[in-house]
């Protein structure tokens, strides 16, 4: 059976037609937002109205007996209870009003108590009129609060008057007031959207994922759909883009109703502040956003229910699932949280933030594109994951598989990691990488002087060692695949040796040139500030040995990014890819992995890293083995790294050569001739190679 | 037709290795059914899911329709109809829907799907029911629609997993009729029970597997003449009454086949 979109469509229109003339998933979908929404809006009218303004009628104040209330309202009507006109205008211009009402004899707190008032008041009568009064409110209820909290400063202000006219001031005090600053972004609105959204697609996605999963099982389905030809991976795609497009249909739907909601309550004026309506291309963005947000929870839902024997089972397993996920959702709401460091490579929380920013018109690019690429990776490490998962009960006997399986290591040793594996060592080397080289930047910006400059070289080969080289190794261990084989660290022929050795002789001039392209093409903006920061490294650089450079900034990234990219991740793929796409998938992530540094995006480095990339990838593809690429990656970047050091030396190779403009069409001329050269070095030596192969297995008869 | 050679599984179950199937071997031609008994744990499961391609043998090998399972799992799967008796429905889907899916699932073009379904419908008798809800079909009418998901592609091989087990006697008429038909469209069948009674009614030679043991082999004369007794039901008592007895190498193993 060949692979096909249009079969994967069809089999995914079943699992859509399935899910969706069920009752339940209609029920999340259509009712639960017409009927939450209202409610929710009820509440918030509720709350925000009882802690915002007052009401229209006034606040109603209690008082024992009619003299009580002819003195307070008395007081009330005095001008010189008034607060001055700044202060009255800084808190929304308008004299809230009191309503004074007689209870008869009952005492005011009693009927406060039983929410008949807003405020009780005690006035204790004497000769000169009031001598004391005690103002009683209802603990945590916003308006009793608000109305004690007014009254007592009007009583204030009126005590301010008395005094005034008393002690008939020589200089008054005048008070004026102003705002500062820009308006504070995190409106309610921002803040309650993105998170309401993301609990919604969720919710959406919860029924089909253990329906079409888990539900399989409990109805029987499995074993006939495991019985026929169709690959398991298959079923699987179908189902995924299923749940992702019910959790949409759902995070539309709410979009929708929460809205209409809105509009029709009058909140959302209210909570935007009458300043800020939700425009067209945040509305598409926030869509958007949602839309590689399912992705990632689909998969995981998926993954997740993908062992569970039947629905009671896969909501066992979800249910933590989705509190764990309330928790830093959440965070969203508290001010001062942004979207940066760390949180940029939080699931979930990342979307949140980043859909309150877009939300609040505030978001940024960096972070964004790093939230969504983690997003993504975690979608498709979760993917990989359920595939293995999926049908996996079916098939073995003993059902005791787990999470826990997915760990154990294998009794026997296989030539090199699956895919899955690859997928799953990527996704976690996202996060991994990011946190460290952005705690190795924070400590030596932290550290600044004190460290000098070959402790931090020596601190950032650790760190390559500790990630690129760490995490693959120990996947290599647990999945007992063979590191001959995995690492790909067979011998090449010599001739692929020269020739990669002559092609890092030409390669440097291009990496060159491609940085001056992203910068001309707006990918890639050399800001005056990076040059400055460039120039200060290579200052630096001249203060430390040689040696300790090649050795931290060329040997380590050699040894180590080609066992990863051009061994580990190329021996995984190449079983079921083409040389071709190995080359270009490989050098694209390795062009990525360059781009993360820090919690700074550094663009112009891809361009020229992913050609390097290729260069690499095709000389590891050529030779069959990790180490010519090995000696080039070595050789490209010693020869970068002593030019810089020594670029005094070299001035007089380029006369009036200027650090950001082209190179001299003489130098590129021999750097192509260098890079052909040196392809066809490779190139013939391999040919050779591959032909003396088969001739030396002729058979002698 | 089905060729079982000297299959060998073993799985690890709280750190003991439990000998699920042992040097179990046999064949089936086509127009043939074979009758795979034993009690429950006796390796009929377990050796079926071999042949499906959903289990590596430790040793041996399965071959349907000239297609080793164990090389090519695909195509020996498109050459396989499995109907179980825990087989379910989509409950939201019509059965028309769900058995063109089916057909879509093993690689069917749409038309050749559909005009299989309108035969087989007129075989089994589903045709009015081709249009429901399957959820909303009674036990019978979803144990046809079933049978008729196992044949939806036509395979010349069939695997049928315990057919009769909780189904009253119109539903087990229903698969007496059922393997009659395969045996006209010159099928190679397979049945797994421990019904030995409805065996004997159905089946034209039987493997008796008993601790993952093939113990006796042949037509029902043939297992007469061996161990002495009329009935498939005797055979099996003794069977189990002599293995309580620990016997170091086992029963005494019949002349295999007579294929």
């Amino acid at each position: 059976m060949t692979f096909s979109w249009t079969r994967i469509g069809r089999l995914a229109r079943k699992e859509l037609r399935e899910t969706l003339r069920d009752r339940r998933t209609i029920i999340t979908l259509v009712l639960m937002p017409l009927l939450v929404y209202p409610l929710l809006s009820m509440a918030l009218n509720r709350f925000l109205l009882s802690s915002g303004s007052a009401p229209a009628e006034g606040y109603v104040v209690g008082v024992a007996d009619p003299i009580q209330r002819m003195a307070l309202e008395q007081l009330l009507a005095d001008p010189r209870s008034r607060p001055p006109e700044p202060i009255l205008n800084s808190s929304g211009g308008v004299l809230a009003q009191f309503r004074v009402v007689d209870t008869g004899g009952v005492s005011p707190v009693d009927v406060l108590i039983d929410n008949g008032l807003d405020l009780a008041a005690e006035l204790s009568m004497g000769d000169g009129g009031v001598e004391s009064i005690r103002l009683t409110a209802y603990k945590d209820d916003q308006a009793s609060q608000s109305a004690r909290r007014i009254l007592v400063e009007r009583l204030h202000w009126f005590r301010l008057a008395i005094l005034e006219q008393v002690l008939a001031r020589s200089n008054e005090l005048t008070i004026t007031v102003a705002d500062v600053g820009s308006v504070q972004s995190s409106s309610l609105l921002g803040s309650i959207i993105p998170l309401v959204l993301v609990l919604m697609t969720i919710t959406g996605a919860v029924y089909p994922a253990i329906d079409l999963t888990a539900g399989e099982r409990e109805r029987g389905t499995m074993e006939a759909l495991m019985a026929s030809p169709i690959p398991r991976t298959w079923l699987l795609w179908a189902k995924y883009i299923a749940v992702v497009a019910v959790a949409m249909l759902t995070a539309l739907a709410n979009l929708l109703a929460m809205f209409v909601t809105l509009q029709f309550s009058g909140l959302l004026a209210l909570m935007t502040q009458g300043q800020q309506t939700i425009g067209l291309l945040a509305t598409m963005q926030i869509l958007g956003l949602l839309l590689v947000f399912s992705g990632f929870f689909a998969a995981l839902l998926l993954s997740l229910t993908s062992f569970a024997k039947s629905f009671k089972e896969a909501q066992a397993y979800l249910i933590p699932v989705m509190l764990l996920s309330l928790a830093p959702a959440m965070l969203s709401l508290m001010p001062g949280v942004t979207l940066a460091g760390p949180l940029a490579v939080m699931p979930l929380i990342n979307i949140v933030l980043l859909a309150r920013d877009i939300l609040n018109g505030t978001a940024q690019l960096a972070p964004a594109v790093i939230a969504l690429a983690s997003t993504t990776v975690y979608a498709g490490a979760t993917l990989a994951m359920a595939a293995r998962l999926f049908g996996n009960d079916a098939v073995t006997r003993t059902s005791d598989e787990s999470i826990v399986s997915l760990l154990k290591r294998p009794d026997e040793a296989t030539p090199q990691p699956s895919v899955v594996t690859a997928v799953m060592v990527v996704a976690i080397l996202v996060p991994v990488t990011f946190l460290a080289t952005n705690g190795l930047m924070t400590w030596m910006r932290a550290s600044g002087a004190e460290v000098s400059i070959a402790v931090r070289l020596i601190a950032n080969a650790l760190v390559l060692m500790a990630t690129f080289g760490m995490l693959p190794l120990l996947a290599t261990w647990i999945g007992r695949h063979r590191g001959w084989t995995t690492y790909r660290l067979q011998g090449a022929s010599m001739g692929a040796f020269v020739g990669a050795a002559v092609m890092s002789l030409g390669g440097w001039a291009w990496a060159h040139e491609a940085i001056l392209v992203a910068d001309q093409l707006g990918i890639a903006l050399l800001s005056e500030d990076q040059i400055e920061r460039t120039r200060s490294v290579l200052e630096q650089w001249k203060q430390v040995s040689p040696l300790l450079l090649l050795v931290t900034m060329a040997a380590a990234p050699a040894i180590i990014e080609e066992l990863f990219f051009r061994g580990f991740l190329f021996s995984s793929l190449r079983p079921k890819m083409s040389g071709v796409r190995v080359v270009v998938t490989t050098s694209l992530l390795f062009g990525a992995f360059h781009v993360v540094v820090g919690s700074t995006l550094l663009i112009e480095r891809f361009l020229p890293t992913t050609l390097l990339g290729l260069v690499l990838g095709w000389v590891a593809l050529r030779s069959g083995s990790v180490w010519p690429g090995m000696l080039m990656h070595f050789l490209h970047n010693g020869m970068l790294e002593m030019v810089a050091r020594y670029h005094e030396q070299f001035q007089f190779l380029a006369e009036g050569y200027d650090d950001q403009s082209h190179l001299p069409a003489t130098w590129l001329l021999g750097a192509t001739v260098m890079l052909g050269m040196g392809g066809l070095i490779v190139s013939v030596s391999t040919r050779s190679g591959q032909r003396v192969k088969p001739m030396s297995d002729l058979p002698t008869t | 037709m089905l060729i079982i050679e000297r299959l060998h599984k073993s799985f690890l179950a709280d750190g003991q290795t439990v000998r699920a199937v042992e040097d179990v071997s046999f064949q089936v031609h086509p127009g043939e059914v074979f009758g795979l008994l034993g009690p429950n744990g006796a390796g009929k499961t377990t050796t079926m899911r071999i042949v499906l391609g959903l289990l590596m043998p430790d040793s041996g090998h399965t071959e349907v329709a000239g297609v080793r399972t164990q090389n090519d799992p695909a195509s020996a799967k498109s050459r396989l109809g499995f109907v179980s008796a825990t087989d379910g429905v989509y409950p939201w889907l019509t059965v028309r829907e769900m058995l063109l899916y089916f057909g879509d699932l093993y690689g069917m073009a749409a038309p050749d799907a559909q005009s299989s379904l309108q035969r087989l419908a007129d075989i089994m008798d589903i045709g009015p029911l081709l249009d429901r809800r399957a959820g909303a079909l009674s036990t019978g009418q979803r144990q046809r629609v079933t049978l008729v998901r196992g044949l939806i592609h036509d395979p010349p091989v069939m695997l049928l997993d315990e057919p009769t087990r909780g189904l009253d006697v119109v539903g087990v008429r229903t698969i007496f009729r059922y393997i009659e038909q395969l045996r006209e469209l010159n099928k190679a069948v397979v049945v797994c029970t421990h019904r030995l009674d409805e065996a004997q009614r159905l089946c034209d030679r039987f493997g008796l597997l008993h601790q993952g043991k093939m113990q006796y082999h042949g037509t029902l004369e043939d297992l007469q003449a061996i161990t002495g007794r009329e009935h498939l039901v005797d055979m099996f008592v003794d069977l189990i009454e002599s293995s309580k007895v620990e016997q170091p190498n086992g029963m005494p193993l019949a002349p295999r086949g007579t294929a």
